[in-house]
Parts: structure tokens; sequence; C-alpha cells
């Protein structure tokens, strides 16, 4: 990719000269570097590229001023997610040339292209172009009937406690569900509202004729999808992208580098740790929100080395597919979910413990639920710590900290486990511990899911929650997921608000692993 | 290790006050070790006014050999679950008992022996039934001393407990059993000066 300026006028002279340009270099004309985010920087190697060079302008000539600098944070990340994802972050190169700089230029999209050669082809499946297929109208009646949504008595419980509906937003599940009934298949409404709903499951509770909403959404944009209709895919859709990604027969990734070395494992271990993604997570959002989501990760680790655990990691532990399973791409999920279950069977694995709800609710019940047969059991690490604290002879140091908890969706509503995290709260010398105005099954959710549909009333939703647990007069805000630390820290970077939303946040199992102690 | 602890002689006095079910839990530590572990064991209880609320207790000799003589001089193991118990024997405590109290009932004014407490009878209560302190001791104790081998001493609670009172008995065993893994556990890392997760 060539900025328009500089570099491009550079490549233009070794055109004209008719200069050796390697037949493999693709060139595409981009207006600044800068412009280049990371979602597209990584479409091009989901577009099937083996390498990619970022060519822009020097530093002090960047046409727009930042984009250099810009581009160099993106590449930077990109490149680690790259190591990540075990591609290798050789693949991805960033150069700035002045527009006589031919030469230059030249040399180095040899040694590039040298270099690419031995590294190989991209593991990288090359993604299918998602040709919008005639969706089967058969597809969409069997979904609505497979969750009954005929049943529905237009009472309008579901919508008036829908959390996105009372932000503000013009948004109404029943109205939704009668207009996707009714075959209003095209209008802008329903094309759009699909892919808004958080599946936070609050309006399933509610509904008198137990209506799985959520679930039915899901599967209703499995059929969007296929109908070609726009994800509304938050951050340019990276994150789909990346689990895609993660469905490649050969890909290997390599997530796991980072661990601290004290951290106790066992290969031979009959007891399984499964990540999650959150090290990719940290570093997308590093120069935005800061959060560092894999201390979860580290802290489950620690918690399991404390109770005499050493687990086995799986080397190559590809992402559980419930981002792309919530955003209508079942046929991915599934063979995310294929690709994990053999590896995890390969080990003689007999207990799974994650951290992440996500991964637990995916885990547990999506696998069996799309006709997995799984040979271990699936443990969220609070039911194996409440089991372990419980026996006794551990305690906790005090937390000069005023607590109160925002409840991840997947544990809380769909796992119905919401007291869970409160007994271990109660365990915690916290000051004192307060629930916010909405809570357990109730609680408002921490504004997106599955990375789709992000927009301002989901904004006024995480504003309103975040005032609700400054209501509660704490100062530090438990949290129970990955996610809902990042988008609720997003929401605290409002411009407008200034500080009035910015509050502490640290997940449970860190709080556990940073004040648990034997008596 | 001194020769005292390598003897194949276990001497134990189990005390606290009547209607904890004191002699019941110096009657099932004998019977483990007689019927399940095929030890000799001898089993002695002072009652007297003392089953009417008073100061109780049980004293029970387990040993490979045969064994001439009953009553306990010196306790091996000393299990107090009051403190009018503990005072009583703490005169016949050596350096090398193992004394375990309920940690809720007994204050320790000696620092003579190794000593390992548990809140028993708290947990009894959280499990619903006070009267269960006597097992969750036992389980702590089996544990903690290893006197008994525990599919031993899982039998005899099992056998001496009122009919279909056995699984929440079970249970309240294994609670005191897995308490004592943890306060090990816990020693350990005392021991190598690692007592927090991170
Ligand atoms: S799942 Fe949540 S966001 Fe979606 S319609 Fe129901 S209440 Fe609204
Ligand atoms: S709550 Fe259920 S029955 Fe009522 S309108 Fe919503 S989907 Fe229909
Ligand atoms: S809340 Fe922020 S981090 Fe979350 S999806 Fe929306 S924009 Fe992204």
């Amino acid at each position: 990719m060539l900025c328009n300026w500089g570099p491009h006028t550079a490549f233009q002279i070794l055109q004209d000269k008719g200069a050796e340009i390697p037949p493999e270099v693709k060139m595409i004309r981009i207006p600044c570097t800068g412009r280049i985010s990371k979602s597209l920087l990584f479409k091009a190697f989901e577009m099937g590229a083996d390498g990619v060079a970022l060519i822009g302008c020097e530093p002090g000539a960047c046409r727009y001023g930042s984009g250099t600098a810009a581009a160099r944070e993106n590449t930077q990340d990109m490149r680690e997610i790259l190591g990540l994802l075990g591609l290798g972050k050789e693949r991805l190169r960033l150069a700035t040339f002045l527009p006589d700089d031919s030469e230059l230029l030249l040399q180095f999209l040899k040694n590039f292209c040298r270099d690419i050669q031995s590294l190989g082809k991209s593991p990288l499946a090359l993604g299918k172009a998602t040709k919008p297929e005639a969706a089967s109208k058969e597809l969409l009646s069997d979904i609505i009937s497979s969750h009954d949504v005929y049943a529905c008595q237009d009472c309008g419980k579901c919508s008036s406690t829908c959390p996105l509906a009372l932000s503000g937003k013009d948004f109404s599940p029943r109205a939704l569900a009668s207009s996707i009934i009714a075959g209003d298949l095209d209008s802008s409404y329903v094309n759009e509202d699909v892919w808004a709903c958080l599946t936070c499951g609050l309006c399933y509770d509610r509904c008198p004729s137990g209506i799985n909403f959520p679930e039915f959404i899901r599967d209703a944009r499995r059929f969007f999808k296929k109908a070609g209709v726009d994800g509304r895919e938050a951050h340019g859709g990276f994150f789909q992208s990346l689990m895609r990604a993660m469905s490649s027969p050969k890909i290997k990734t390599e997530r796991w580098t980072w661990l601290p070395d004290n951290i106790k494992l066992d290969h031979e271990s009959k007891v399984l740790f499964f990540g999650g993604c959150a090290p990719f997570f940290d570093v997308f959002f590093r120069h935005h929100l800061s959060v560092q989501t894999s201390d979860i990760i580290v802290d489950s680790l620690r918690l399991l080395n404390f109770f005499d655990i050493k687990p086995a990691l799986l080397k190559d532990e590809r992402c559980c597919g419930h981002d792309l399973l919530w955003s209508g791409d079942q046929e991915n999920f599934l063979r995310l979910a294929k690709f994990n279950v053999d590896l995890i069977h390969s080990l003689g694995i007999k207990e799974v413990v994650t951290s992440c709800p996500e991964c637990y609710r995916t885990l547990k019940h999506d696998y069996t639920n799309y006709g997995l047969e799984l040979k271990f059991k699936v443990t969220h690490i609070y039911d194996f710590l409440e089991k372990e604290i419980d026996k006794g002879a551990v305690s906790f140091k005090k937390i000069d900290k005023k607590l109160t908890f925002q409840d991840p969706c997947r544990l809380s509503r769909l796992e119905q486990k919401a007291d869970l995290p409160r007994m271990l709260i109660k365990r915690l010398k916290g000051d004192r511990f307060q629930e916010m105005p909405d809570s357990k099954a109730a609680a408002i959710c921490c504004g997106n899911s599955a990375w789709t549909g992000c927009d301002s009333f989901s904004k006024a939703l995480q504003v309103k929650r975040l005032r609700q647990a400054h209501g509660t007069g704490s100062d530090l805000l438990v949290t129970a997921c990955p996610k809902c630390q990042i988008h609720l820290k997003c929401a605290m970077e409002d411009p407008f608000l200034g500080d009035e939303l910015s509050m502490e946040m640290m997940d449970l199992t860190s709080l556990i692993a940073k004040t648990i102690c034997w008596e | 290790m001194t020769d005292k602890h390598k003897k194949s002689k276990k001497e134990i006095i189990i005390t606290g006050f009547g209607g904890q079910g004191i002699i019941m839990a110096g009657r099932i530590l004998g019977r483990s070790a007689a019927l399940g572990d095929r030890k000799e064991s001898v089993f002695t209880q002072s009652y007297g006014p003392e089953s009417r609320g008073g100061a109780c207790n049980a004293q029970v000799v387990i040993s490979e050999e045969p064994i001439r003589y009953p009553y306990v001089r010196h306790p091996d193991i000393l299990i107090c679950m009051s403190q009018t118990g503990y005072e009583k024997f703490i005169m016949q405590m050596t350096n090398e008992t193992i004394l375990l109290i309920d940690q809720d009932l007994v204050h320790l004014t000696l620092n003579k022996c190794d000593s390992f407490s548990i809140p028993a009878t708290r947990m009894a209560e959280e499990l619903g039934r006070k009267m269960m302190a006597n097992i969750i001791m036992l389980g702590f104790c089996t544990t903690i001393t290893k006197v008994v081998s525990i599919d031993a001493a899982l039998d005899s609670v099992a056998d001496s407990v009122p009919k279909g009172t056995e699984e929440t008995n079970i249970r309240a065993f294994k609670k005191g059993f897995d308490y004592g893994l943890a306060i090990l556990k816990g020693r350990d890392r005392k021991a190598v000066g690692k007592t927090g997760a991170v």
C-alpha cells in the first residue's frame, strides 16, 4: 500500500524507467498511511496477501501532519497481533520514502519480497468472498419457527425492558420480531436493528411467551449475513476478521509467548486452562483504552497454581468462536469449535477451566448445541474458586475500596449464575459492597456484544450504567468479563463528559488473586 | 522424628462437654482403627454428671500390638472442643502432643506443642446441624494426624451415626478432612514464604 504523495512519485519513476519491480508486488494507492486502520491492514492478509508493506512519507513530510505517526502505531500493533496469531510479525512492514528515493524504494521492495518468499505462503486460508447468495426464505422461516417467535403476544414487555430502547434508541424487539415475521426484510429499519440488539437477554427474562429473543437474533443474523446485509461491525470488522482468520486450518497461534515465567504449567495435566482472546484485545486497544485484560488470564493461572493445580494450555488455542456465532457467521464458528474440541480431545483433557464468561458459555453450551460431543467438563473459574475457598484455611487481605459489580450477561443471565460472583465478593474484605439499582439478572449490559452495532445509543446506555455505578458511592467497579472492561472503559473516554464517568475497574479474578492468602 | 512418633502406639484424648458427641467421636475413632485398619484399639469414656452438659472426655489407644493399659497418661493427640476440657488436660500434654481445637470454643493459654485449629462448630452450623461438629473434627483429625485411614474412618462414620443421616455426616466428615488438607497446604506455603497468589 503506497501513499499517494511522496512514495507514489518514487514508484512512478521506477515504472517510467521500466525498473524490475518484483512481479508479486501488487501496488494499491492510498491517500495516506495514517488512514490505513488496523482492520484495513488485516483485510489485506484476509484477502490473501503473503506480506504487506505500508509505504508512506517520512515523518516530517506527511501532508496531513500526523499520518506517519498513526501508521507507526497501527503497524506496531498489527505486527504484534500477527505474532500472536502465528502469522509472523515479519509479514508486515512500514517504510517511508521521499519522492526521489526511487532506488531505495526498489531495493526495499526486492528485499521485502525476498524475505516474504523465505517465510513461505501465508497460512491464512483465502477468505471466501462473501457473495450474497439468495439467502433462502426457508432458512428464515425455520429460524422463526424454531424459536417459536410466532407465539409472540404483542404485549410489548420486551420493548419496555430493553436497555437500548430505554436509552432512547428507536428500537423495539417486538416490532423487529413482527417485521421479520411479516417478511419486511429489506427495510432499512430491519437491516439496521437486527445488528443493534445486544443479545443481552433481558427481554427473554420478561417475555411471557418465553421467546428466546437473543438466540432468535443470533440465528436471524445468519440469514441477513447470507443475504449480504452489512453487519454493522465495530472497528471496521477487525475482530470478525481476526476470528475468521483463526479458523484457517493451517494457522498455529502463538498466543502464550508473553506469559510470565513463574506461572506453573504442566503439559501432561488433564486440566486445561482456556484463556480466550484477551491478549489480542489488549494489543488492539493499547493506544486507545489501554486496558490490560490479559491480567485476568495471568491471575486465573496464579489462582490455579495457588490451589496446586498446574494446568495445561492449548499451545495453539483458537478463538472459542463466540463473536462469530453471535454476529451471524455460524460456518466459521463451527470450524473454530471443531478445531478446539479436536485439539482438547487429542490431549486427553478431562476438565477445561476458563475465566471468560463468553468462552464458558460457548464451550459449555454452544459447542454441544451445535452437535459437538465433548469428552470433558467445562468449569468456570468462579465455581472452582468457590469450591476451593469453601474448604477453608484461606483468608483475604483488606481492600481499601468500596465495591460494586457489573454483571456479565453471559454468566448472570444466559447461564443464570448471578449469585456465584457475589458469593466470592462477599468473601472479600472490601470496605463494603453495594449493588447497582439494576443488578443480577436485571443488570444493564456493558454496551456491546460480539462487536456489532455499536453506536451513540450504546454510549448513552453505558453512560447510564456508569452513573449507576457512581451512584452507589463505590470507588471500584468489579467486572467479570474482559469485554465489560473494554466497552465500559471506552465509555469513560467520552470527551464531553470528561472525568465524570471515570472509575477504577478490576476483574474479580484479579481482585481475588491479589488478596487471597493462606491463613 | 523422635522415637515417640515412630512408635506404633497412639494415645488420644477427646474432650468437650456433654451433648457434643465427644463419646461418639471416640468410639468412631476406635472402631475405625480396629475394624477398618485392623489394628488393636481400646476406648474408654469418662461419664458422670458430665453427660448432662458438663465436661466429658473419651480416651482411645490405637496400636499395632496388644494394648496392656487402657488409659491415657500423656496424649499423642489431644482434641479439645471446650475450654474446660482443654484446661483439664493442659498438664498432661507434652511438647510432642498434637493439639486439635475448635477455634471458636477454645482459647489457647499455653504454647506447649504444635496445635491446629478449625471452626468445627461453626462449620456444622453452616451445614445445618450443630451436632455434627464432632464428625467434622474427626475428618480434621484424620488429615492432620493420619491416625486412622480415611476409608476406615468413613466406613465407621457411616456405621455409627443414626440411620438416615449417613450422607450428611459423610459430608461433614469431608468438610473437616478438606479443611485439614487446606491447613496443611497453608503451612507448607508459609514455610517457603509464599502465602499469596501473586
Ligand atoms: S436481547 Fe437485550 S438488547 Fe436485544 S432486544 Fe432483548 S433486551 Fe434489547
Ligand atoms: S415480551 Fe415476548 S410476547 Fe411480549 S412482545 Fe416481546 S416477544 Fe412478544
Ligand atoms: S463500546 Fe467502544 S470498544 Fe466497545 S464496541 Fe463500541 S466502540 Fe468498540
